[in-house]
This record gives C-alpha cells, structure tokens and sequence, in this order.
C-alpha cells in the first residue's frame, strides 16, 4: 500500500464538502455585512432621543412626506409610461429594438449630475421649453415637477426593464389561447398578459421607487429648494436626500445621521410590507400561486 | 353542427410558407396532423385559428368565410402546445372563462357541469401548477368546450403524459366524437393513439400537403420515410444504403423492391426453414406480441420478430437466424 490511502467511493458524500460551503458564506457574508455596517453606523450615531426629535420636528416631517409624496408622482408616471414601452420592448418585434433597449439603459449609466445639467439647460428661464410649461401650468425649475421629472428620469428605466422581462416571460401561447376562447386583443392583455407579468411589474415598480427617493445628483441642480407650485402648496422644502447633504455640510452629523435613520425606517416598513403581503396573501400575484 | 372547409389557404410565418391545404372537416370527424418537425402543423393549426394571417385561400364554416375574420370570432375551441393554461386562475375560472368572455350571467351552473363532465370538481379550486399533466389537460379540453366551439384545434394532446393519463384522454375523445359532432383536428408525434382517434390523416411537409387521406391508405402506401415509421414500418431503407449491394443478397432483392425514396417492411417472422435470408442476432427482448429481436443483416440492422409459441431454445446473440420478409409487407417508398 505504498500508495496511500484507499479514496472514499463518491456515494458516501452525498453533500458538498464543508471547505465549499464556509467559502459560500464568507464571501455571501462580506457583503451582507457591508449592506449592514453602515445602516449600523447610521442608526447608533445619534441617540434614540435625537432620532424622536428628528422624526417629529417640523421641517424633517415636511420633506420626508415631501419626497414620498414627489415619489409617487414618479411611480405614477411609471406607471403610466414605463409600462406600455416595457411591453413594446417585451412583445413586439421592430426594427432598432436594441437602440431604443440601449436608451432606456442610458439614465442608470450617465453620472446624475449630468441628468440635472441636462434638463437644467433644457428648462431654465429663456428656453422654448421653459415657456411652454410655465404656461401649461408645470413649472419645473425648482418645483415638485423638477423633482418628479429627474426621478422619472432616473428610475423609470427599472420599470421598463421589468416589465419589458415579465411580459417577455408570458407565453404567447397562453395569450393566444386566451384570444381564441373569445377575448379581444385588450381584454386578453388585462384578463392574462398584465396579471401573469404583475409580480414582475411591481418588482420593478419597487425599485423605481426606491431609485426614486434615493436621488440626488439631477435634483441638486434642477430643485435644490422646491418652492410651492403645482400640486404642492406646502412651505419651502427639500427631498430627504438634498436635506442630509445639507445637514452633513452644515457640519451637523448628528442632524443628517437622525433624518437618515428616520427615512430608512420608512423605506423599510414599505418594503417589509410589500413581503408581509406576499406571504399572506392578499397581493393579486399571490392569490395566482406564481411563487412557488 | 357545421361542416368546415379549408381551400387552398397559405400563409406566411418568419420566413416558412404554408400550403396550399384543402381539406374538409366533416361534423364529429377527427382529422390528424401528422409530419416531421418544422414541417408546419403547428403553423397550419394557427392560421386556421386566425394567429398566422392567410395570404390565399379560404377557411369556411358553413357558408362563413371566416379567412379575415379575428380569432376571437372564429368559434374555435384551440388549445396550443402547453395546453395554455391560465397560471393566475383556479380551475374553475379557467374554464368559465370563455363564459366570461361573452358575458354569460349563467357561467356559473355551466361551468359546474363542465367540470362534473370532465370529473374537475374536486379540483375547482386549485391552480394549474397544482395538477397532473392529465388533470391540466381535462382542464384545458373543459376550457375549451366552454367557448361552444365549432372545431376544435388540439396540438400535440398527448404529450408528457403518463400511460394511464393517455388511455384516459383515448376515452375523452371517444366521448366527444360520440356525443356531439364537433370537427376535431389534432397534431401530434404519437402515432398510436393518432390512429386510435383519427378519420383521416394530413400529411404535411416542409410547409406542403402530401396527401389527406383515411388511415388505411396510410398503411397501404405510406409514401416517404416519416410515415413509413409513423405508422409502424421499423425497417426502412433509402436507396443510397441499398446501392452496391452483392447481387443475390438480401440488400440487392430489397434494392430490386424499392422505390425511388427507398423501401420500408414490416418486423418479419424468423422462420422454421431454412429461410431465403440470415442474420445475426444482435438483442432479443420481450414485447405483448412475441420476442422483439434485431438482426445484423451484412452490416444493415433488421429489426424482426418471434411470434408465439416460441420454440424450447430461444435464439441467443451471435446466433445465425433465417427469416422471411413476406412480400405484401414491403412498400416501395415515393
């Protein structure tokens, strides 16, 4: 036996050795703990009490309900426009498919700065554009619509993407099926197509809007201040994000951590809500059994 | 019920064209699809369903032309490869959703009947992904009663289904042809059951009818090499494997029987003589019908059989066997 040990036969490891599976969680484990150790940093810096002070003080309230509210305008339009180009893109075949996929994709790649330098130089006071939209009543420069539109501008593209990939992933057989047993083209997209492609959808409709609240870079430029205007009629505010960037160079850590902490807060009741609804049920995707 | 017609209709799908198809579908008929992959039978079942427009031609209900018409109007009962079951809707609501479709205050009591009829009730709660293959596919057959259909498209019904599931669907359709005279047409791989349910059987190829005919003339002249096997014929040669065979070999009398596209017989009998023709015996297995067994014929493999009662000593491998190819089993291909 000058050759060593005799190997163990294959079927007496039915499970991967444990050196692959510590590998697994070291590396899977560096990155949760660099999600997490920030958020820490953030909600231990300032005290709990501090934290209660931020959340019930006037202005912090006034552009944390500010930005929530601005950011529903941007799910909205979503909503209204992501869609129906997600479905374009995701069932119909056309020439410059890939030019217009490439376009949608352009708002996640270019620096933001230069979204809010771009529509900046579009709607400052003096441009045709400028004049259109004061007339029609959406004045952007330093609005709520200034807000909604770099929001727009930078998150919409998760919704098209995902709903460009859950309307691909219905079965247009399934769809035909649907037509032949007497539904017209629309009613087949509402009673079959939308419905299998929802769970998709709102995935992507979550993400805008985290994209959304989480913007600064465009809004920096376009509505540092947001004066009342449009839908708005509050007092002169900020979005959440422009008001920690605000505390954080007016030297006030303990201020910008407190706002921080109370917005995460939120943004994290919203989605564990989201997965609270999964799990019992009352989401229209779950009552179809598409999760497993 | 209605009597349909189908005359000289084409279509054009990507770059495949389809057709001319005449054919008749006569009230409570089935009529089989049959042909090689990519020849077009899911593409002719989807323009007669209204999906691939029809360049020329006519399809006919009755006296409607219905070529132009949308497919939500063609009273067609059509379940797609994948059956196309709705993931989002329970049973029930798949199947009372052609009722819902037209607006049917009674959906209700009809629908229940559909699935007391297709044996659904226990299941009217659950979710397609919840069922068997041959639970989805009564499932899909009740949906598509529910839209009183007029003809109903059926691709590939039998497929990943399990035997018992198989027999079972065999029986639906018995039913339907018994009960109510809906034209049925079906396309499929399984040649089987397609004799066991088909009237009549269309060919097609590469986008062209090859001939329509009743499912004798299938076995009497099956024509090319696909419906040679597809009928049953294990043993099919092309001219080329033939070419250069010794004269007085078995390859050169099958080269003498051949027709252009070739010859096709049937699993011949090893035979108590001596036999005209030998071969080695490659495998023997057993079948209801008698020993299945391969031969090695100078080089080409013979697929042939021993009925009972067999012999005290079963023929071993290696072993030299004689065998006869009757001629009424032989078909010249082309």
């Amino acid at each position: 036996m000058s050759r060593g040990r005799v190997r163990a036969p294959l079927m007496r490891r039915p499970h991967a050795g444990w050196p692959w599976l510590a590998l697994q969680l070291v590396l899977a484990g560096s990155l949760l703990l660099l999600f997490l150790l920030p958020i820490y940093a953030l909600f231990t810096y300032a005290t709990p009490a501090e934290i209660w002070s931020a959340a019930t003080s006037a202005y912090v309230g006034q552009s944390i309900s500010f930005t929530l509210y601005a950011s529903g305008f941007a799910v909205l339009a979503a909503v209204l426009f992501a869609i129906p180009l997600g479905y374009l893109l995701g069932r119909r075949a056309f020439r410059g498919r890939s030019v217009v996929e490439s376009v949608v994709a352009l708002p996640v790649a270019v620096p933001h700065l230069l979204v809010g330098l771009g529509l900046f130089l579009l709607v400052i006071p003096g441009t045709p554009l400028y004049r259109f939209t004061t007339e029609i009543g959406f004045p952007v420069y330093d609005t709520i619509w200034g807000v909604v539109l770099v929001m727009v501008f930078v998150s919409a593209p998760y919704t098209v993407l995902a709903a460009d990939l859950s309307f691909r992933a219905v079965d247009p057989r399934v769809v035909e099926a649907a037509r032949s047993l007497g539904a017209g083209p629309a009613t087949a997209f509402l009673t079959v197509t939308f419905p299998l492609a929802l769970r998709g959808i709102v995935a992507g409709l979550l993400l805008t809007w985290a994209r959304a609240v989480s913007e600064i870079g465009g809004i920096l430029i376009l509505a540092y201040a947001v004066y009342p205007g449009g839908p708005y009629d509050g007092p002169v505010t900020s979005t959440v994000s422009v008001l920690v960037y605000d505390l954080f160079q007016a030297g006030n850590l303990k201020g910008a951590a407190a706002v921080s902490t109370v917005f995460l807060l939120i943004a994290f009741a919203l989605f564990l809500a989201v997965r609270i609804g999964e799990r019992s049920g009352w989401v229209p995707w779950r009552r179809g059994e598409l999760l497993p | 019920m209605t009597d349909w017609s189908v005359e000289g209709l084409e279509s054009d799908l990507d770059r495949f064209h389809l057709g001319p198809v005449d054919l008749a579908l006569a009230a409570g008929r089935v009529t089989a699809v049959v042909g090689p992959s990519g020849a077009g039978k899911t593409t002719l079942l989807r323009t007669l369903a209204g999906f691939v427009p029809a360049q020329r031609g006519r399809i006919l209900r009755g006296g409607d032309d219905l070529t132009v018409v949308a497919p939500e109007r063609r009273r067609l009962g059509y379940v797609p490869q994948g059956l196309g079951l709705f993931a989002h809707r329970t049973v029930e609501r798949n199947v009372s959703y052609p009722y819902e479709m037209r607006g049917r205050l009674d959906w209700k009591p009809r629908t229940r009947e559909l699935l007391d009829r297709f044996g659904l009730t226990a299941l009217a709660d659950r979710r397609p992904a919840r069922l068997s293959g041959g639970e989805m596919q009564r499932v899909a057959l009740a949906r598509a009663l529910a839209a009183d259909p007029e003809l109903v498209l059926w691709d590939e019904p039998w497929q990943a289904l399990d035997v018992e599931a198989r027999h079972a669907l065999g029986l639906v359709f018995e039913e339907l042809r018994a009960d109510g005279g809906i034209p049925l047409v079906v396309v499929t791989h399984d040649p089987g059951l397609a004799f066991s349910v088909a009237d009549a059987f269309l060919e097609l190829q590469r986008g062209a009818v090859r001939r329509v005919s009743e499912p004798a003339t299938l076995l009497a002249d099956p024509k090319d090499s696909f419906t040679a096997r597809f009928v049953g014929f294990e043993n099919v040669f092309a001219p080329a494997e033939l070419a250069g065979a010794p004269a007085g070999s078995f390859g050169a009398w099958l080269a003498r029987e051949s027709g252009p596209d070739g010859v096709a017989f049937a699993r011949p009998a090893l035979s108590a003589g001596p036999g005209p023709w030998r071969g080695v015996v490659r495998s023997v297995h057993p079948t209801p019908e008698g020993m299945a067994i391969a031969l090695d014929v100078d080089g080409r493999r013979v697929a042939a059989r021993l009925p009972p009662p067999y012999p005290p000593v079963l023929p071993s491998l290696g072993e030299t066997v004689p065998f006869d190819v009757p001629a009424e089993s032989v078909r010249r291909l082309g």
